[in-house]
């Protein structure tokens, strides 16, 4: 258990305490000792988790003070505590939009990596060697993905500065949600194929298969 | 392509004339015309159409045609602006309009000019200010690497379009898919390509251009002695090519003086009289 309390600003080199009475936490360096701010921003002590209760072999030498008694005292930009941006890396698994699809690739907007929504929309490419396990060669991108759909993919590389890279080489990866040209959601039928309900009308995408 | 060459071809006489007409844009009410077509008068815009006009069958579906929409449950919807076409022994119908643009859909025949080569394609213009189709280097017949034809850029090729729709460019291909035969596509060498309208090519390139289309001119030049052969593309260009320069002129100038001015059967009979004494 533990209970975070804030306290006013810091600037960037302000003592905030001893190292005998704080550990060092994100935000902070140790000078001779001391403990000072990195950044402007707000500092947080947090309280370390609970030590264990006494122990029952009486006959066992323990160290006098286990280092982790002592509270963190940290400081951060935002105000929040412990907020890192999250990025996608090699074999996340992510969910993303099709912005534009060309004979050779489909170019995606990376939405959400794993649980997290991201903040700013990363773009991928999904090559068209990347979309089938089987039969790479005869892949048609018209047929496995439309721009607006949405599909989970892995990524595979962190590419270059444009883009990552993602595959959907995999069962359970493909397109998850679809729009038929007449504008409704459509259903998945098979591992191809796309119905709408109201018109009847099939089309072809990479269907991901449903948990 | 079609040749054309100096064949004996008597005037039809069970055609009336005015179904040279058949494509004007004038105020029609319900006529029927000899192959059971009929034309309803034309309606404001985004109402659907009556069920009387909606021809029903016990055994086949309706089949819509370009320019329809289907919103269920029972409406259908005009698209675009033109006339609409009921072929009740089909049950099928659809709007035929001629607005000046070309949208590429699959397996068209079109005349595109070369642009500029790529790495392994050809990036070839279908019409002026879209984005070019893509034709690749080997899509020709028995065609390899080291044998395969070099076209530069403003050559014109006719071809036939291998995949199109609202999301990527159109691409194109030079040789049938599954006979690997070329069947007239390829290069067109010599002549001069000669631009009409996408709705004007259409009606050449119907199988009975004469009866369907209203369109006599090139038999009709054919028949008076003139030697010319004819590659017509959707995309609204026809190809002309001859010997004779003379010939490839009258020709190009007999089909833009018929799309231009609407002309029906009697007046095209006229223009081809006039131009083929005006050639000699």
């Amino acid at each position: 258990m533990s209970a975070a309390t804030a306290t006013p600003l810091a600037i960037p080199g302000q003592p905030l305490g001893s190292t005998s009475k704080y550990q060092p936490g994100p935000g902070t360096h140790i000078h001779q000792s001391t403990l000072y701010s990195s950044l402007l921003g707000v500092v947080h002590i947090v309280q370390p988790a609970k030590a264990p209760g006494p122990v029952k072999r009486l006959n066992k030498i323990a160290p006098a003070s286990a280092p982790a008694e002592l509270p963190t005292i940290s400081v951060s930009r935002s105000g929040v505590s412990e907020k890192r941006e999250v990025l996608p890396e090699v074999g996340n698994t992510v969910l993303c939009r099709v912005v534009r699809i060309t004979p050779r690739q489909a170019v995606v907007a990376i939405l959400i990596c794993g649980d997290t929504v991201l903040d700013a929309e990363w773009q991928g490419i999904i090559r068209v060697q990347d979309v089938r396990a089987t039969e790479k060669d005869r892949v048609k991108i018209y047929e496995s993905f439309r721009p607006g759909d949405i599909v989970r993919a892995e990524v595979i590389s962190l590419g270059d500065q444009a883009n990552y890279y993602l595959s959907t080489a995999r069962n359970e990866l493909g397109v998850i949600m679809a729009t038929s040209e007449a504008g409704n959601t459509m259903f998945p039928v098979s591992w191809k194929e796309y119905q709408d309900p109201e018109t009847g009308a099939v089309e072809p995408r990479k269907v991901a298969k449903p948990y | 392509m079609a040749k054309f060459g100096p064949k004996r071809q008597g005037p039809r006489s069970d055609i009336p004339a005015k179904l040279g007409r058949t494509h004007r844009q004038e105020h029609l009410n319900l006529t029927t015309t000899h192959n059971g077509h009929h034309r309803p008068p034309p309606r404001p815009p985004r109402r659907p159409y009556p069920p009387s006009l909606i021809p029903t069958h016990p055994k086949h579906p309706l089949r819509l045609g370009p320019g329809l929409r289907h919103v269920p449950p029972s409406s259908i919807l005009p698209t675009v602006a033109g006339q609409l076409i009921v072929n009740p022994h089909k049950t099928s119908m659809w709007i035929e309009s001629n607005g000046g643009r070309y949208t590429p859909s699959p397996s068209d025949l079109v005349i595109g000019r070369v642009l500029r080569s790529a790495a392994d394609l050809y990036y070839v213009s279908l019409s002026p200010y879209t984005p070019p189709a893509s034709l690749p280097h080997l899509a020709f017949e028995s065609a390899t690497k080291k044998t395969r034809p070099q076209l530069a850029p403003g050559a014109l090729v006719y071809a036939r379009v291998s995949l199109a729709n609202r999301h990527m460019d159109p691409e194109l291909e030079c040789v049938s898919p599954s006979t690997g035969k070329a069947d007239g596509l390829g290069p067109l060498t010599g002549g001069m390509v000669f631009d009409v309208s996408p709705g004007f090519a259409r009606r050449l390139l119907l199988a009975r251009s004469r009866d369907e289309g209203g369109v006599e001119v090139l038999e009709l030049l054919g028949a008076e002695g003139v030697a010319f052969e004819t590659a017509v593309g959707r995309n609204g260009r026809v190809w002309v090519g001859s010997e004779s320069v003379k010939a490839v002129v009258v020709v190009g100038r007999a089909l833009k003086e018929t799309d231009e001015g609407r002309l029906g059967g009697e007046e095209q009979r006229r223009l081809v009289k006039r131009l083929v004494r005006e050639m000699r």
